[in-house]
């Protein structure tokens, strides 16, 4: 042993000697150059010198030799060498040794100045060309490097990761495209995947042999670390997710991959991955349990990214533990539980209110979308086992949602809430809004990820490749009638066509219509059911007047149905009172124009020219007069009013006027001051009057301002309304107590609205007393 | 809608909303009994439906225009048509109970002969090409169970094939040959439930089994894969398979959201079914395992008839349902190839 060595360290420091001493003959050179080479050459031709030789050489000479040959640049006979000579005697010196010193060599004399820059750049150039950095990588795998130490490795990761900024700085404008990092990293990730190969091949076919990939793990890190990772990952991310689908050599190998990769590197390479790995399958496979294994995967998948970040893909995040879980729950309980504690933690994220509050949109759609990923990929056990945080969650978080300003912030919440109610089935209750056209695709989102879980579970079919379309929309047929229209309706009674056949059903109608409810979502439901309640009183006022006003009083009504029979009766009365005549010679008029083709039309063009010719002296009022119409409304006004004034101090259990429903008590009185309002001149104006003044004098004082407001307002068109002499007579006992009643109010009401109505009220009084003050025959009619 | 905004467009690969309908064929004027493509041959790709007032009309699917229409049925209802692999023959079905058949070479559009079938029933009929010259026609006949088998264009009979036990009217019919060598054998769908194969040479039963408890509505089988697949007035679809001895085997069935199947086809490259609901919808299934892949939404009223085209190039295949709201709905589904996802 002692021997070999001493002889190949002579050997050597002679060629050294030889290179170093520059005489003019170069024979001698070129025969050192070869001896050097021949320790290199593995062939078996090389008979010069033994493996234990070459061994040598390479542990112990190599480095010294090419620092050697790195001085000698400048040299004659380097100079010397021709284009052959240099490929066969130069370069292999560099390309065949141990290219960890190789490379670290080069590179030291490429960043520091020296003569013949371009010469090493080729050199290395074809270094990388040649494959060399899987052979370097693929040595440290199989931990056949001779001087492995830790400060060589970390200055040759050092140097490798930064090969495009060492040369950049170096050469400047003269770089090789090889070396930019677009070109560089790519070839440095498939080397990488090389030596993996390589691993995988060797592992498969012997049993028992050594394989670090820590070297391999360190670089991938120290790449991505220094943000390259994408570049790298997209080279290596695709192929691994194809060698790991069905080899199990390959699995292993990914798995001990990322598993080297050391602490600190552990965030860039996964986010990288994560932005790389096409499919959330693909991920699982190439990072395998490593969630479970490595403490600071565990924090960067389960926490950093998933509740800090929000650039990710959550299906990606998700689904690989779950798909763990639902492939070896039996055998890894731990993969359940770091499953469940995070959806624990995504879903206390969802909830809390502080993060609601303050943070962006996107990132909560991003928590929701991981909280309702994770809720449906969860199996029906693991979900129990979870209610209670969830169920604590749901109601908080809704809290926080609901509460929020912002209208999408709402809509999550709602959209969250009405999912995780429905996959918790909390004992049949289910939240339900109606959000579902708003946020179809969060829904869809959700319905497919269950089909996709439910598929990987169950091994997945041979129709795989046939994606299916969203489905949620096939329901179940109701089996109701679809909605029929009152057109149809109308179409019906005009083909049986007669009026009576209207007046008929009018309070059948009016009860339909009264009762219908907007479940068909027609637009414009209420006012088209107002405008045929409101058509329907008038026509055939007495029936349906009657039915609305008992109906009024009655049990089993909704508020809103009470006021949309006063609203009805409101709008009939006005619509009544109306001189029917109007509308009548409104309508012929509009239809004038189209009728100029008609027979009549010359008897018009004569008229009009004799209104041309003829001169007149003063032109009286070119519009006819208004027709007189008789009044609708004056004969029917006291069906309208005295049913309404029947029941209203009896309280049902339903309904209490005088109480509670105030609201309702308000609106009525307002009604039958308009139905005061509108029966002026009647006949029965007076018999009203006497009656509605009866009615508000019990509630003037009533608590509520809308109430009062009614009270002056009916109080108003009383005043108004009624005949001055009939109101004097009615009025002559509590004359002063109005007086004063009014003109409190009109000081002293909270509202403003009562003191308008209440001063206005003063006058209409004042006015009415000095009307009749002035009739000499007013006063002889008090008894 | 400020949630829409904020949301990133879904780029999953499995996301795929609910498809819509390419076009839309309207015009008929009546409820639409039955459809049937010839896009493989000439430069014009056509559909052909019969309507409940006795039209064949001859869709254009490039004008998306009806070219001509067929009154040959007297105003009666046409329950099916289909054309011949060889030669421009249109045979159509009528309620008249005739079938007619018609010449459309060269835009002509004439009756060249009918058939009297003498069935009152809404079997439709099947057929069944032996030779470029001859075919064999399968119809119910003018008994209840009979289902008569003649060979076209001579008119000739074959066979009449009738059960030895009450069954009741024959439903649906389904003529194919086997590979095997074997004479035609015909699938008969019957008002019981039954399903029953026939050997037509021999004029044997060869075997029987109760498929659905209602009437059988429709059937369709697939001689490569020897499995076919019937449905009823119910909500399930039951899938069959043809063993070694030309037994039926029932295998699983495929429950439906809504009961009531009209119709059921499976597209020319086995990979999909279709079935036209009773509940306004076609439900499109993957063929091998009868996956549920898409449920399509359109029409208002019965889906009555469904039919895939026979294009060529895959990618341009459409996929017809014809409804009683009197309207075609053309579809485009699952037409790219393997590689799509």
């Amino acid at each position: 042993m002692e021997s070999i060595s001493s002889e190949v360290r002579l050997k050597v420091a002679q060629c050294f000697r030889t290179l170093s001493s520059s005489s003019a003959d170069h024979t001698d050179v070129f025969d050192a150059l070869e001896t050097l080479n021949s320790y290199l050459d593995d062939g078996a031709e090389s008979s010069s010198c033994t493996a234990a030789e070459r061994e040598e050489f390479r542990r112990t000479h190599y480095s010294r030799t090419l620092r050697v040959l790195v001085g000698q640049l400048q040299a004659d006979w380097t100079h010397s060498l021709s284009a052959a000579q240099r490929s066969q005697l130069w370069d292999p010196l560099f390309l065949k040794g141990p290219p960890d010193q190789a490379l670290l060599v080069l590179l030291e004399a490429v960043t520091q100045p020296s003569a013949g820059l371009d010469r090493l750049v080729s050199v290395t150039e074809r270094f990388l060309q040649g494959g060399r950095l899987a052979d370097l990588l693929w040595s440290f795998c199989l931990g056949s490097v001779p001087s492995d130490s830790a400060q060589l490795r970390e200055t040759l990761l050092a140097r490798l990761a930064a090969l495009p900024d060492l040369t950049a700085n170096r050469l400047h404008p003269n770089n090789r495209p090889l070396f930019t990092p677009q070109r560089f990293y790519p070839l440095l990730a498939s080397e990488m995947l090389a030596a993996l190969e390589r691993t995988s091949v060797l592992m498969s076919s012997t049993d028992g042999v050594d394989c670090s990939l820590t070297f391999v793990a360190q670089t991938l890190g120290k790449v991505c670390l220094q943000g390259h990772s994408g570049p790298v990952l997209a080279v290596m991310a695709p192929r691994l997710a194809v060698c790991t689908r069905s080899d199990m050599v390959w699995q292993r190998v990914s798995w001990k991959l990322l598993q080297d990769v050391p602490e600190r590197c552990m965030e860039s390479v996964l986010t990288g991955l994560l932005q790389a790995a096409d499919s959330p399958d693909a991920f699982s496979r190439i990072a395998g349990n490593l969630v479970l294994t490595n403490k600071k995967a565990e924090f960067v998948l389960t926490h950093k990214v998933l509740l800090l970040q929000y650039k990710y893909e959550v299906r990606l995040l998700l689904e690989p533990p779950v798909v763990n879980v639902s492939e070896r729950c039996g055998v890894l309980p731990a993969v359940c539980s770091v499953c469940l504690q995070v959806l624990r933690s995504v879903s206390q994220a969802w909830a809390n209110p502080s993060a609601v509050k303050h943070t962006p949109q996107e990132q909560q759609l991003y928590v929701s979308k991981a909280l309702l990923l994770a809720a449906s990929l969860l199996t029906d056990a693991e979900l129990q086992e979870l209610r209670s945080d969830l169920l604590q969650c749901l109601l908080g978080g809704m809290q926080s949602h609901l509460d929020s300003s912002a209208v999408g912030i709402r809509t999550l919440g709602l959209v969250v809430g009405e999912c995780l109610s429905a996959r918790m089935d909390l004992s049949g209750t289910k939240l339900k809004f109606e959000v579902r056209r708003l946020v179809r695709s969060l829904l869809s989102f959700q319905s497919i990820l269950r089909f996709k879980c439910n598929n990987l579970v169950s091994g997945g079919s041979s129709d795989d490749d046939l994606p299916p379309y969203d489905m949620s929309g096939d329901v179940e047929a109701s089996r109701a009638a679809p909605p029929r229209y009152l057109r149809d309706c109308l179409e019906g009674t005009a083909r049986f066509s007669s009026f009576c056949s209207v007046l008929s059903i009018s309070v059948q109608m009016t009860k339909v219509l009264l009762h219908m409810e907007d479940r068909f979502s027609v637009s414009g439901f209420l006012v088209l059911r107002q405008a045929a309640m409101v058509a329907l009183t008038a026509v055939d006022s007495v029936p349906v007047t009657q039915y609305l006003t008992t109906e009024f009083y009655s049990l089993n009504y909704s508020l809103r149905q009470r006021l949309d029979i006063l609203e009805v009766l409101a709008l009939a009365a006005q619509e009544l009172s109306k001189p029917a005549a109007d509308k009548v010679t409104a309508a012929a008029s509009g239809l004038t124009p189209y009728q100029s083709n008609s027979a009549a039309g010359w008897r018009q063009e004569v008229e009009k020219r004799i209104q041309n010719k003829t001169k007149r002296i003063s032109k009286g009022s070119g519009q006819p007069r208004a027709g007189a119409a008789p009044n609708r409304y004056a004969p029917v006004a006291g069906y309208f009013f005295f049913p309404l004034l029947r029941n209203y101090d009896k309280p049902e259990v339903t309904f209490d006027l005088l109480g509670s429903d105030h609201l309702v008590l308000g609106r009525l009185i307002h009604t039958l001051g308009l139905f005061m309002h509108l029966a002026v001149n009647a006949p029965i104006a007076a018999q009203m009057g006497a009656a509605l003044l009866d009615f508000v004098w019990a509630v003037r004082y009533h608590a509520d301002p809308t109430v009062r407001r009614g009270v002056l307002f009916a109080v108003c068109s009383v005043f108004l309304s009624m005949p001055s002499q009939a109101l004097m007579m009615d009025l002559s006992q509590q004359l002063l107590e109005t007086r004063t009643w009014l003109a409190d109010v009109a000081e002293a009401d909270p509202d403003a609205d009562c003191r308008n109505l209440a001063v206005q009220s003063l006058v209409l009084l004042d006015q009415n007393l000095k009307k009749q003050l002035q009739n000499p025959n007013g006063l002889s009619l008090e008894p | 809608m400020v949630l829409i905004c904020v949301w990133p467009a879904p780029d999953w690969s499995m996301s795929r909303p609910t498809p819509c309908p390419v076009y839309t064929l309207r015009g008929a004027g009546a409820p639409l009994n039955t459809l049937h493509f010839s896009c493989s041959r000439g430069d014009t790709p056509l559909l052909f439906s019969g309507s409940a007032k006795g039209a064949v009309h001859v869709w254009n699917l490039n004008s998306r225009r009806a070219e001509r229409v067929l009154e040959g049925h007297g105003g009666n209802s046409v329950i099916w048509v289909s054309t011949l692999q060889t030669g421009d023959t249109l045979i159509s079905q009528g309620r008249d109970m005739r079938v007619c058949l018609w010449d459309l070479t060269e835009g002509r559009s004439e009756a060249l002969d009918s058939v009297w079938t003498g069935s009152v029933g809404f079997c439709q009929c099947s057929v069944l090409e032996m030779s470029p010259s001859s075919y064999l026609l399968a119809f119910a006949g003018l008994q209840t169970e009979e289902t008569k088998i003649i060979e076209m264009p001579s008119k000739n009979p074959v066979c009449t094939l009738t059960p030895d036990t009450k069954l009741g009217m024959v439903m649906c019919l389904q003529l194919w040959k086997p590979d095997s060598g074997l004479g035609p054998l015909l699938f008969a769908g019957y008002e019981d439930g039954s399903l029953l194969l026939w050997d037509v040479t021999q004029r044997s039963e060869l075997s029987r089994v109760k498929a659905h408890p209602e009437p059988v509505m429709c059937l369709t089988f697939d001689p490569g894969r020897l499995r076919g697949v019937s449905g009823s007035c119910e909500k399930q679809l039951s899938s069959w398979m043809l063993d070694d001895q030309n037994h039926i085997q029932l295998q699983d069935y495929v429950t439906l959201v809504n009961p009531g199947v009209s119709q059921l086809r499976i597209r020319g490259d086995g990979r999909l079914l279709a079935s036209a609901g009773w509940d306004h919808r076609v439900r499109v299934f993957g063929w091998k395992k009868l996956r549920p892949l898409a449920v399509l939404q359109y029409h208002t009223d019965m889906v009555l008839s469904v039919a895939f085209s026979d294009h060529q190039d895959p990618r341009q295949r459409l996929l017809a349902a014809g409804s009683k709201d009197q309207r075609v709905s053309l579809w485009s589904i699952y037409n790219q190839s393997a590689n799509t996802c």
